[in-house]
């Protein structure tokens, strides 16, 4: 029963923390590097906001994810719609923009374990006879909450639908009207305040980290590998088995194989099937 | 009215499109004919101006420079310098050659992004016309583009471009690749979308067969400079045009 549990939790922490970059890589075939430091980032403004100015808990995490995804757009609009279409630029320029934000913020002297945001309500359950806290209860409630609204979103907004077409074949979708570098812009804003999201709910679980920053990056690039770039149910579906590994990995062998896990997902998904679980595009261009 | 003027599109030192002029009065069907590289797709392009998007993209990679001159003026203005998105705003509407259609969106999700420009009620009626104009789309409203029979993908791609709600309706080679069947309904169905919706319509192809009676006009390219022009009888009496594009 803790297996199952816990596998969840971790299921959906690491769906989380990919979502973003699935949405922003699917739309403008853009790997946004800088990925985990927007995360951090968001953790670190909500901190500042909360303990520096004062204000509380709701309003500095909503400002920060605004900020967050006000850098996002300024990121893409300012730097990376300059090597649009060359992917090691893209990664090169992304990664840099990621490591200049940790890098930075350790400079500035973020340190691990005195910067901490409290949890949303203290406290446990007992859940079918485990003992979880009330904060990992709502990140699963968030994070499944969160996952509908973006899928509702999609399906259903005449923004969303444009995102999705633009994902498909973006010469057809600039036919329609779809003006493509406002999609990428908007995309790149959604995937970062994502991530912001991410990091209100999980980062109340240990504390705001520089290291925590090249972690959640490196997950989400093996969650969206396994799953098929791009693709989101290939995602969440990633998510889901990375997740239970991980956790089967933490309870057979040792805590400090989780990483592992990860990255041994990565090597065995582009070794068996190149294109992810759902990579399905390429399948349907075989096919036709 | 629609009118284009000395359009010249250069790749690199090829000469793509040769002092191209060519105009399109309003609720009028313009057919362009040529063979495979006579400029046809170069020509719709340019006239919706995603060739100032692959231009855009050729110079970020550092690729083939391409030099684009020429006027296009519609409705009074000029819109040579505006980008396709702004175009399409304005009603010109490219249905691109190839179809390009969404192949992990059903078709019903098709139409809807199609209908990125439209309100909400003019998506609606759109949608119910498409559908009664292409009922064989109706059957299939739930399954993925990508598994569409190249009829179905073509009648798919003209439904999206009309949920845009073009008032120039760009059509880059629809009957490509299809049976002589859906060849004629599609001419049919071209010409039955003009009467009922009022558009201007400009439609490229290289066997003009198919086309020919359902245009007022008509533009002849070869090696991408307009070489014959005029009315259907016009076409159809020219020799030379008669037997290198009627095959007969």
């Amino acid at each position: 029963m803790d297996i199952i549990i816990y596998g969840i939790i971790n299921s959906v922490s690491l769906a989380l923390m990919a979502v973003g970059f699935t949405l922003v890589y699917g739309v403008s075939r853009l790997p946004n590097f800088a990925h985990g430091a927007l995360y951090i980032l968001t953790g670190y403004l909500t901190w500042i906001l909360m303990n520096r100015a004062g204000l509380n808990y709701v309003f500095s995490a909503i400002i920060a994810l605004g900020l967050t995804g006000l850098i996002g757009a300024a990121m893409y609009q300012l730097v990376l719609i300059r090597v649009r279409g060359m992917p090691i630029s893209e990664i090169i320029a992304s990664y840099a923009i990621g490591l200049a934000i940790l890098e930075g913020l350790r400079w500035g002297g973020l340190k691990g374990g005195t910067f901490r945001l409290p949890p949303f309500v203290e406290g446990s359950v007992t859940v079918l006879g485990v003992s979880v806290d009330f904060q990992r209860i709502f990140v699963v409630i968030l994070g499944a909450t969160l996952m509908g609204a973006l899928w509702l979103f999609v399906n259903n907004t005449k923004l969303g639908l444009a995102l999705k077409g633009m994902a498909q074949d973006e010469r057809a979708a600039l036919t329609l009207g779809i003006d493509s570098d406002r999609m990428a812009v908007t995309a790149t804003a959604i995937g970062s305040m994502l991530a912001g999201a991410a990091a209100i709910i999980l980062l109340p679980l240990g504390s705001i980290a520089v290291e925590s920053g090249y972690h959640v990056l490196i997950m989400a690039v093996a969650v969206c590998i396994v799953g098929g770039l791009g693709s989101w149910t290939g995602a969440v579906l990633a998510a889901f088995i990375i997740g239970f590994a991980q956790i089967l990995s933490v309870v057979y062998f040792g805590a400090h194989y989780q990483a592992v896990v990860a990255l041994l997902a990565i090597v065995i998904t582009l070794i068996c099937r190149p294109s992810g679980l759902f990579g399905r595009q390429k399948e349907l261009e075989e096919r036709v | 009215m629609f009118e284009a003027a000395g359009l010249m599109v250069f790749y690199e030192n090829m000469l793509a499109l040769n002092n191209v002029s060519l105009q399109c009065g309003a609720n009028k069907i313009v057919g362009v004919f040529g063979a495979n590289s006579a400029g046809k797709s170069t020509l719709m392009y340019t006239l919706s101006g995603i060739i100032l998007d692959i231009r855009k993209k050729e110079e970020m990679a550092g690729g083939e420079r391409m030099t684009i001159r020429g006027r296009i003026v519609y409705e009074g203005k000029d819109i040579m310098s505006d980008k396709p998105s702004l175009r399409a705003r304005k009603g010109i509407i490219l249905c691109p050659e190839r179809r390009r259609i969404f192949p992990e969106s059903t078709v019903l999700e098709n139409l809807r992004i199609g209908s990125y420009l439209a309100t909400t009620a003019q998506a609606a009626e759109t949608l119910d016309y498409v559908l009664t104009t292409f009922p064989a789309l109706k059957r299939i409203l739930k399954r993925f583009g990508g598994f569409l029979s190249g009829g179905e993908q073509q009648m798919l791609a003209i439904g999206r471009a009309l949920m845009a709600q073009p008032k120039v309706l760009l059509l880059d080679e629809p009957l490509l690749g299809l049976s002589p069947a859906i060849q004629y309904l599609l001419a049919k169905a071209i010409k039955e979308i003009r009467d009922q919706r009022g558009m201007s319509i400009i439609v490229s192809e290289q066997y003009a067969r198919p086309i020919i009676p359902i245009i007022d006009y008509g533009y002849i390219l070869e090696n991408g400079a307009a070489v014959v022009e005029g009315s259907k009888q016009e076409l159809l009496d020219n020799p030379d045009v008669k037997s290198a594009y009627f095959g007969n």
